[in-house]
């Protein structure tokens, strides 16, 4: 087993899943929303919730680690910790909860996110207008002063110079958003569960921030998802088969920049980014290669992210990778089926939450697009600025 | 064209330690880029230190006004009250000498100019809020 740098793989395993109904509106805060996903998660994985003893939360949520310890009960919290920035925190996440396991830090670690991403703060919505914006080192000073002020605007630019670079077309992108929606059509959980969607209705929809139309965004979702991380040992004991987390890994990009997404813009390539790095990282880890993955959940804020990362996770070339996805690949039955629930796309926005639920899910057998035998399952959280992603195999 | 101009924009924060540099060059009608006094490296956006030689004494270099299109999206669906669509936001490359690599700059057009990567641009300066800031427009612009 490649073992490169002291990583163990299989040495822990995702033993419970839990998530919310996925709406417009939850009417209750995310540290509610947070609790249900987590009572969810410890009944999945027949484990008393006040058993937990570490959190591992995303930087961008609102529900703190104390909030939710003290919500769900739990009067000893041992270890507590986060990630960012948003999108591409997950698969990080579930490494700081492997971590603190194989440290000894905690032994039944939930991993979180839950927003309020439609009826409360909607990141969409980009740069609050303010007397003045910028600061802090923020750098938002060099962008928003244009009117680069939305992720979506930011990915538009990187889709722009992948038309340029590798000839990314918009039947790409297209086909994309088509492949989520169908697994969210058969998805009951998904918000876009009874909204099919055809190639001529893609074409149609509005253009946003050009060359991305609606349905290259995600969804806006109030919801949480949550995931319990123990020893691999542990988990032999409890109720699920487990899903043994056989490599994870965290990437900067080259030239990293410092603030948050938008000084990317900056770097010096717009489509070298952090997800090649991390890919090398992950494969390297976990002893397996590209064509070892039965199934992936593919980060998706938008149509371009994912396609960005086919190339990067070694998928086919990125010369290729217009060729690749016109070849049905995407889609159940093809060589790489993505984004299995719906994904960002159709399934529900939980920054990338859920994607670690439905790969769990694939170990299990139990997805309602289930990719038959799957025994390795990718998910990917972000490339920019930094990204991670995640092998779980069957054990 | 150094007017304000009504209806868009918003301000920035001019005084941040790390781009301040930048907006004081601006009002004085200066593009420029962070520079390294100890190695020459040039570094955009600007940082608390040098990336190259890890130095601390860093100084302000005049650009050349002249680029060219990146990258750019035009932003059909409006987010902020300061910015009526349809505009379009451009990524500029400046060269800052030969043979060095290209320091990126965000723009702002009206509404849909037709555009191609690599097309020229070229710099102007414009002011909101009482803060002086660099843009840019078609090398061939009134």
């Amino acid at each position: 087993m490649a073992d490169p740098d002291g990583w163990q793989p299989d040495a822990c395993a995702v033993v419970g899943i839990g998530t919310t109904e996925y709406s417009k509106a939850s009417g209750v805060s995310p540290t509610a929303l947070a609790a249900r996903a987590a009572i969810a998660a410890a009944q999945d994985a027949g484990i008393d919730v006040r058993d937990i003893d570490g959190i591992v939360r995303s930087d961008y949520d609102e529900a703190s680690a104390a909030a939710v310890a003290d919500t769900l009960g739990i009067d000893d919290l041992a270890y507590w910790s986060q990630v960012g920035a948003g999108g591409a925190a997950p698969a990080a996440m579930v490494g700081q909860a492997v971590a603190a396991v194989r440290s000894g830090l905690a032994r039944t670690v939930l991993v979180f996110r839950a927003l309020n991403g439609r009826s409360g703060r909607r990141l969409g919505k980009g740069v609050p207008a303010a007397a003045a914006v910028g600061g802090s080192s923020s750098y938002l000073e060099l962008f928003a002063p244009y009117g680069m002020t939305s992720p979506g605007q930011f990915f538009a630019m990187v889709a722009r110079r992948h038309m340029t670079e590798y000839g990314l077309t918009p039947e790409t992108l297209a086909e994309i958003a088509l492949v989520c929606r169908r697994r969210a059509n058969a998805n009951p959980a998904a918000q876009m569960h009874e909204r099919e969607l055809d190639r001529d209705s893609y074409f149609d929809s509005r253009m946003i921030a050009d060359p991305l139309r609606v349905f290259d965004f995600c969804l806006e979702t109030d919801g949480a998802a949550a995931v319990l991380v123990t020893s691999a040992e542990r988990a032999r004991d409890l109720r699920q088969p487990p899903a043994l987390i056989r490599s994870v890994a965290q990437a900067t990009a080259p030239r990293l920049g410092p603030g948050q997404m938008y000084p990317v813009l900056m770097s010096d390539s717009l489509t070298e980014l952090s997800s090649t790095r991390v890919a090398k990282r992950l494969y390297a880890r976990a002893g397996l290669v590209p064509a070892d993955v039965d199934v992936a959940q593919l980060y998706d804020c938008f149509t371009i992210t994912t396609y960005l990362q086919l190339a990067d996770y070694g998928f086919c070339a990125p010369e290729d990778a217009v060729d690749f996805v016109a070849s049905g690949a995407l889609d159940l039955g093809g060589a790489l089926p993505i984004n299995t629930a719906g994904g960002q796309l159709s399934e529900a926005y939980i920054h990338g939450m859920n994607h670690v639920v439905e790969a769990v899910r694939q170990i299990r057998g139990t997805s309602t697009s289930q990719v038959a035998g799957a025994r390795v399952s990718l998910v990917t959280s972000a490339p920019p600025p930094g990204g991670s992603a995640l092998l779980l195999v069957a054990s | 064209m150094s007017a304000a101009e009504p209806g868009w924009g918003l301000t920035p924060v001019a005084d941040d330690p790390e781009t301040a540099g930048l907006f004081a060059a601006a009002a004085a009608g200066r593009l420029v880029a962070q520079r390294c006094r100890s190695c020459g490296a040039w570094q955009q956006p600007p940082r608390p230190r040098c990336r190259t030689c890890l130095g601390d004494d860093l100084g302000w270099a005049d650009l050349p006004g002249e680029g060219s299109v990146h990258t750019w999206t035009v932003v059909e669906h409006q987010i902020s009250p300061s910015f009526p669509a349809p505009y379009t936001v451009v990524l500029v490359d400046v060269v800052p000498e030969p043979g060095a690599a290209p320091l990126r700059f965000l723009g702002h057009l009206d509404g849909r100019p037709a555009l191609r990567v690599g097309d020229p641009v070229r710099v102007v300066f414009r002011e909101h809020g009482g803060v002086h800031l660099p843009d840019w427009v078609p090398a061939d612009a009134d």
